[in-house]
């Protein structure tokens, strides 16, 4: 079926039907027996743990599924009426675009405008048909600005976009995003999400999205298909799905969900507007009533929680108790970098004090000098001016583990007794004889830090400091949720704990104070319910619902709205 | 002073000069007929000049690093060339050190004559290390590929792969040495070997994540021919002419017996007027990426008596 018959017709964009994968030479199915149809102009979200099926799910919806990876499959899928079994991927690339994870591998040309242009240079289109698609997709997504640009000096988040322009340039019916968001700063990633989603009105392109971070795109979205094991556990609209997940898998809760789930207030709420309009709506005034008028990071105003969690109450103690030694201290730093043969500051004149056992989310959108403050303490990046001291030695895990693994079996990258100490450390004594590669994520993490703490620790104590560069890129919850602990065991032994994140819910589950850069500089700092309940983009989704000074979980968001309740009903 | 994060000193910057602005074809064709100038002259002044020009003319790019890095890179190799020719060759009049017998070499002198040689050599392998720093940094790498892909699918194929993948593995292998340097002391230590079979199976997986996202692009369709725009820029002429007329002078040089230089038996030079001004002109023609500043156009005076026209929508009095 051509493409101008489909268009503007009841085709669905993507019909899947009974569809069972197995990758070559895998011991299970990849996907068991998946059913979907997306409709035109639809907006889904796919959601579901690591490994459940999501990628090959979209990668079977583009081609790449079984044309370029191969293995057994039984099923079928259509694209906007094409058979994605017969048309291999640049076939289907007329239908659908395909956005994927990491970046960096989705760009082929040197140039901006070179790579929007190239689908469409390949399918043979008249250079000045071209040159006014590149034009106008890069006006949809606000980056002209970028096309003379080289793709090798680009963000994360304007590669991200790059990419994007590329896959919607042949005004496809169908796209295909593979957590886009993941490496971006929560205000790029609201943005793409709500781009894609004014792409999707306008354009009328039907968008199916994989994302970890449902609360970042629910509220976008008209539908929500949850995988499980390869199967689909779960296919309806955002409200439904978060009735589905409060008790067939909590993991998947979004927070404001959580939070009016554990107050007893229905309905689950699909996103931060719908949570304010509840509340709104069961009197006791508008969220955030009752806070003192100089909210702005901190104030121990009007409701304001009266004990959890457990991070505030290790505040308290410490704020009382003796004060422990500097892990770290940066005093009026300056750090300059070569862009583009320019010299520019990406730290100016930072102060900064970490001390022994202290937890630290270390936050800023992109490019505002986090991974490079980390780096300099780890001494890859001189000072331009100022000084910076890690008196008890310092272990930093960069962005991607696998940079960590050289060897092919665990137990020869930390060998001898003092190697075991250090896996058994990090929980990973059983697998000294295992392919480092043939570990799962969360392990592969474990390990690269402990190759990071080799060496480093006297009996069972740590380095002084322990940094972490954005360690949770493509997580699911259950993962972050054993990374929290291991952070709090890191800092439990005496190391202060420094941690550059994008992801504010994470921020919030194991980090007592936030830094947060603007520019290279410091533009807030102090205990975590305050930074994180006082602006909106570096701002959990319980604190912006509730827009209460220190509220940040909810736990102790439920527990106040349940203690309004009360009020409500003694007064009646 | 930190680089940038994996990023090459040669990789393609998108300025908005003259030499990025002319067509490949230009731009390869000034480069080029520099490096024939290198090759065609064995006098080491002309050699130089031609080198000067490559070194202006990526400076006047604005390809600073580039320069810079082509220009370490060819003092090392000039140092090399000229080590290995004098101990390896005998021949010349002028022995400036008897340096005994070494086992494999025999019995080695070192003449003037062969480090002469030597350094003759290093500088032409210089001329086309700057020629190649130029094109690296200044010729856009698309241009090129697209103006390559009617004639030959396969190579630009993988051309477009290695010309991607060059700079992915630049930054897969910074990431690498970082992560090698943040190992624990007890940890087991990463050789070089270690790295670099570390940094080919990255590469083998990033190679597939770029050839599936090629496939995707549309690379497998055998989409028609279409007739690609070949407008030239207002700067092909320039560049084509000072190719021209650099051949030209070579050509010419030659045949009036310019720029000669003899190494064996002993070191002769002609350092004569004709050779002396071939190289100025050489060296001249580095300032080819120059880009000549418009010129103001002085206000027109308004003549007395006449008024301003006034803005549209403005009230008149």
């Amino acid at each position: 079926m051509s493409e101008l018959a489909t268009r503007g017709t009841a085709v669905p964009a993507l019909a899947v039907e009974d569809l069972t994968y197995r990758y070559p030479q895998a011991s299970a199915d990849a996907l068991r027996g998946v059913s979907l149809e997306l409709g035109a102009g639809e907006f889904a979200l796919l959601a579901g743990r690591s490994a459940s099926g999501k990628s090959t799910l979209l990668r079977a919806a583009c081609g790449l599924v079984p044309h370029f990876h191969g293995g057994e499959i039984d099923g079928s899928v259509r694209v906007a009426g094409r058979d994605a079994l017969q048309a291999g991927p640049g076939e289907l690339a007329a239908v659908v675009g395909y956005v994927a994870q990491d970046p960096e591998t989705q760009v082929v040309s040197t140039t901006v405008a070179a790579e929007i242009g190239l689908p469409l240079e390949l399918r043979g289109t008249a250079p000045g048909e071209r040159a006014r698609a590149v034009e106008e997709v890069a006006l949809a997504l606000a980056i002209p600005h970028l096309l003379s640009r080289t793709v090798d000096t680009l963000s994360g988040g304007e590669l991200q976009r790059v990419a994007l322009a590329a896959a919607l340039v042949t005004r496809p019916r169908l796209v295909l995003l593979d957590e886009p968001t993941s490496q971006l700063d929560p205000v790029a990633g609201d943005e793409l999400i709500w781009l894609l989603r004014r792409l999707n009105e306008e354009w009328g392109v039907a968008v199916l999205l994989a994302e970890h971070r449902l609360e970042r795109c629910l509220a976008a979205v008209d539908r929500v298909v949850a995988m499980e094991r390869g199967a689909v556990s779960f296919d309806g609209d955002p409200g439904d799905f978060l009735n589905w997940a409060k008790d067939a898998d909590p993991a998947l809760e979004t927070p404001a969900a959580r939070l009016f789930s554990l107050a007893g207030i229905e309905p689950l709420p699909v996103g931060v507007r719908a949570a304010r309009g509840t509340l709104e709506g069961l009197g006791g005034g508008e969220p955030g009533a009752g806070r003192p008028a100089h909210s702005h990071f901190g104030g121990d105003g009007g409701g304001r929680p009266s004990g959890p969690p457990a991070r505030n109450a290790q505040n308290v103690r410490r704020a009382s108790g003796p004060r422990l030694p500097a892990a770290l201290t940066v005093k009026g730093l300056w750090v300059e970098l070569e862009r583009e043969e320019e010299l520019y500051d990406v730290l100016r004149g930072v102060d900064l004090e970490v001390r022994a056992g202290e937890r630290v989310a270390l936050m800023g959108r992109n490019g505002a000098g986090k991974s490079t403050l980390l780096r300099t303490a780890a001494g890859l990046v001189e000072a331009a001016a100022g000084k910076l001291e890690v008196p008890g030695g310092v272990a930093l895990l960069t962005q991607n583990p696998g940079d960590y693994l050289v060897r092919e079996r665990v137990g020869d990258e930390l060998p001898g007794d003092e190697g075991l100490a250090v896996l058994r450390g990090v929980g990973l004594e059983h697998a000294v004889d295992a392919d480092p590669r043939d570990l799962s994520g969360g392990e592969r993490q474990r390990l690269a830090l402990a190759i990071a703490l080799a060496g480093r620790t006297e009996g069972e104590g740590l380095p002084a400091l322990v940094a972490l560069d954005e360690p949770t890129r493509g997580m699911d919850r259950a993962r972050k949720e054993d990374l929290v602990d291991l952070i709090a065991e890191l800092a439990g032994r005496g190391a202060g704990v420094v941690v550059a994140t994008h992801d504010v819910e994470f921020a919030a589950a194991f980090a007592e104070r936030v830094v947060l850069l603007g520019e290279g500089e410091p533009i807030a700092d102090g205990p975590a319910a305050e930074v994180l309940s006082g602006g909106w983009y570096f701002a959990t989704e319980v604190a912006r619902v509730l827009d209460l000074p220190g509220v940040i979980a909810p736990e102790q968001g439920a527990e106040i709205l349940r203690e309004r309740a009360e009020g409500a009903g003694e007064e009646r | 002073m930190n680089l940038g994060r994996g990023r090459s000193p040669l990789s393609y910057v998108g300025r908005r000069g003259p030499l990025q602005a002319a067509s490949p074809g230009a731009a390869v064709a000034y480069l080029g007929s520099l490096i024939a100038v290198g090759f065609l002259f064995p006098s080491p002044l002309v050699v130089l000049a031609a080198a000067g020009a490559l070194t202006i003319a990526g400076l006047l790019a604005g390809a600073k690093a580039a320069m810079r890095a082509s220009l370490r890179m060819s003092i090392g190799l000039v140092v090399l060339i000229a080590l290995v020719n004098a101990l390896l060759v005998d021949r010349g009049e002028t022995v400036l050190a008897r340096l005994g017998e070494w086992p494999w070499f025999g019995h080695v002198d070192v003449t003037l004559e062969a480090l002469a040689a030597g350094l003759g050599i290093g500088l032409r392998a210089t001329v086309t290390i700057l020629a190649f720093g130029v094109y690296s940094a200044c010729v856009d790498p698309d241009r090129v590929l697209r103006a390559l892909r009617p004639l030959a699918a396969r190579s630009a194929l993988s051309a477009t792969l290695v010309s991607r993948l060059v700079p992915v593995a630049a930054a897969d292998a910074a990431r690498l040495r970082d992560a090698a340097r943040l190992r624990g002391p007890g940890a087991a230590e990463v050789g070089r070997a270690a790295l670099a079979r570390r940094l080919l199976a990255g590469s083998l997986d990033r190679s597939v994540d770029v050839a599936a996202t090629l496939e995707l692009r549309g690379y497998g369709l055998a989409a028609p021919r279409v007739r690609e725009d070949r407008r030239r820029s207002r700067y092909d002429r320039r560049f084509h002419l000072l190719a021209a007329a650099l051949v030209a002078a070579a050509v010419l040089g030659r045949v009036l017996g310019l720029g000669e230089f003899q190494t064996y038996p002993s070191v002769r030079a002609g350092w004569d007027a004709g050779t002396i001004a071939l190289a100025t002109a050489v060296l001249l023609t580095g300032l080819g990426p120059l880009r000549r500043r418009p010129r103001r156009r002085a206000a027109r005076r308004r003549r007395p008596g006449r008024s301003a026209p006034a803005p549209i929508g403005a009230a008149r009095v």
